[in-house]
């Protein structure tokens, strides 16, 4: 379960101080798919770099598995990054001249995931994504949809409990985003992991169990599918 | 994440761009080539010249001694004393009489007082053959002579030794021919009229032929014979002229318990300055040294112009690289390991360096070095020697003033933040 508490996140200082996050509080239950849907600067990245660890804000509690991960070190938001989320990006960021095979293997590198075991788990997330036979190209001869697809098995190979997913389909074309989509949703109920999707694309946000609206770093509304 | 993975993801990473890795790793290179070679050249100098020592030298024996002249200005007039002086070339040396090494044989420690000289014969000659100039050496067992025919075990009042140059000159057909033949000596009577010399010959059996030798710096072009021989034919070319009963210089054999040093001192203490083998090799050795530093003041200098290119292609590469670090810290990599990975590309760059460097100079100094002690004509001795630990740590130290160099960089990519790097647009 992910519960926000009375989150505040002010950039700049005194006059110019501009307020991203403005005491936003919800709860996200386990193995749900939420949707935060924006306008650009509505403070839905923020939020989501908040969720993951990679921005601190200065007021409030998030609390993911009964831990606030605001006040936890640098070594331990490291572990949580590497064990517990992961990420898909807009624009993919699969590293271009390395193979399928290497992008793969990053974040079990991280984690320190013993040389012995990874190469079943590397094989499984690339069968997933059904890349297994590019396991050996370079990263830069795939389409676009397939270099997101790569992005989705580099994501899920570490068993992540939470899937943070900013944009994922928006690089692709509707065809290959339907594809992307129904690999992470079907991840998602298969797994009971929960997949936090940031967007602005209704569409995708319809397909999601709830959706959160952010406007001027305040919650709108949250609406539930059930 | 591990070290191993770090160091395979740092390796792969220089792999991508090929080019900018080879080219920063070529100036380090030059910097390792100039160090490893003039190690090698200081290793094999100071091996050359331990050799010509050792194959001219007894470490238990001391050698120029010369009674000490203190506080003698050479600029200004001296006064007259009546010790025996020899001028060579402007040099003044006191000259030793049969008093001093009297005085030195009793020296504690001193086993056996050896004088040098050299006697210059009228010529030298043998029935049937043309007369030859020459220079007589006394026989010294400690230095290693290489010989052609015969030896010097056997060496006593009626044995000399000549070299291969005089065997041929003599007319001996070749080395083992020679031994056992008899040559003369013709020495001039001291005193006696320069006009009508009057001479006397000594006769000799021939007991060794010596090669000219690569290290040796005595017997090359001198006769030798033990040094009471050589006493007897000084004193008849001497007698009766200022210089007889005089020495050039004496050297001192230390007894086998007794330390150089220790007699050093004392001979000191007895008025007699000396040197031991060591004294003469250390200026050997400092002059080699000198030369050697030059050269790797060379190779360091080349060595830091490459560090601000390990410096300035590091940043180049973070900056390319930004996103790709952002995804690695949004994915939960440490700040060390980043900077470790960008530290370890430093370290491959140097190690590839330092090895392209090292093969080249390794490479370039055995090929030369034949063609070097041809040039020179010192036989076939190696003035080139590659230790493999000096390259080794060569390398190894150019790995770590590489990874010194990558700290910058390293910090600056350890230091981004995810949130900035991963901004699209």
């Amino acid at each position: 379960m992910i519960e926000v508490k009375n989150v505040t996140k002010t950039y700049g200082k005194k006059n110019n101080a501009f307020v991203a996050l403005d005491n936003v509080s919800f709860t996200i239950p386990d193995g749900a798919s939420v949707a935060i849907l924006g306008k650009s600067g509505s403070g839905k990245s923020t939020l989501m770099h908040a969720i993951s660890g990679l921005d601190k804000p200065e007021k409030g509690e998030i609390i993911i598995d009964g831990k606030n991960i605001l006040a936890l070190n640098q070594k331990a938001i490291d572990k949580f990054r590497s064990r517990t989320i992961s990420f898909i990006f807009q624009s993919f960021f699969v590293q271009a001249n390395e193979s399928c095979y290497d992008n793969v293997s990053l974040p079990l590198e991280i984690s320190g995931t013993a040389v012995n075991r990874r190469k079943k788990r590397i094989e499984d997330a690339l069968t997933a994504v059904e890349l297994l036979d590019k396991k050996k190209s370079r990263a830069r001869d795939l389409s676009g949809g397939q270099k997101q697809r790569l992005a989705v098995a580099r994501a899920i190979v570490g068993n992540p409990r939470i899937l943070f997913a900013d944009e994922p389909t928006g690089n692709l074309d509707s065809a290959t985003g339907q594809v992307v989509e129904d690999l992470l949703f079907g991840y998602n109920k298969d797994n009971d992991v929960t997949l936090i999707v940031v967007t602005h694309d209704p569409d995708l946000a319809k397909r999601c169990d709830i959706q959160i609206h952010i406007k001027d770093g305040k919650i709108e509304s949250i609406e539930g599918n059930e | 994440m591990k070290l191993r993975d770090i160091t395979i993801r740092a390796g792969r990473s220089l792999k991508h761009a090929k080019a900018r890795t080879l080219l920063t790793s070529l100036a380090i290179g030059v910097g390792a080539f100039t160090i490893v070679l003039s190690l090698a050249v200081g290793a094999g100098g100071r091996q050359y010249a331990a050799n010509i020592i050792s194959s001219n030298t007894n470490e238990k024996a001391l050698y120029n001694i010369s009674p000490k002249q203190d506080g003698v200005d050479s600029s200004k007039p001296k006064k007259y004393t009546n010790a025996q002086i020899a001028n060579y070339g402007g040099y003044e040396m006191v000259l030793l009489r049969q008093s001093d090494l009297d005085k030195m044989a009793k020296v504690d420690g001193v086993k056996s007082v050896m004088p040098y000289f050299t006697v210059s014969p009228k010529y030298v000659t043998r029935e049937g053959q043309e007369k030859y100039q020459a220079s007589i050496e006394p026989f010294q067992s400690e230095v290693k002579l290489e010989y052609a025919a015969g030896n010097a075990n056997d060496i006593d009042k009626d044995s000399i030794i000549i070299p291969d140059d005089y065997r041929e000159a003599l007319g001996f057909k070749n080395a083992s021919d020679a031994i056992g033949k008899k040559v003369q000596i013709i020495i001039e009577k001291g005193g006696s009229n320069p006009l009508d010399p009057e001479i006397k010959a000594f006769e000799y059996n021939i007991v060794g032929v010596n090669k000219k030798p690569a290290v040796a710096i005595n017997g090359g072009t001198t006769l030798q014979m033990t040094s009471g021989n050589m006493k007897i034919i000084n004193d008849y070319n001497l007698q009766g002229t200022p210089t007889y009963g005089t020495y050039l210089s004496a050297s001192v054999m230390a007894k086998d318990d007794v330390d150089v040093d220790t007699v050093k001192t004392n001979l000191d203490k007895a008025g007699y300055e000396s040197k031991t083998a060591e004294d003469l090799m250390g200026f050997i050795f400092q002059f080699i040294n000198v030369l050697q530093a030059i050269l790797i003041g060379f190779g360091a200098l080349a060595v830091l112009t490459s560090v601000f290119g390990i410096i300035n292609t590091q940043y180049i590469s973070v900056l390319e690289r930004t996103q790709q670090i952002g995804l690695m810290k949004a994915l939960g990599m440490r700040r060390r390991d980043v900077g470790r990975l960008f530290k370890l590309e430093a370290a491959w760059v140097g190690f590839l360096g330092g090895s392209i460097g090292s093969i080249l100079a390794v490479a370039g100094g055995t090929i030369a070095n034949p063609i070097i002690s041809k040039a020179l004509k010192i036989g076939d001795v190696s003035l080139i020697v590659f230790e493999p630990l000096s390259v080794a740590v060569v390398v190894v130290g150019l790995v770590v003033v590489s990874v010194v160099s990558g700290i910058l960089p390293a910090r600056k990519a350890a230091k981004l933040n995810p949130i900035e790097a991963l901004r699209t647009e």
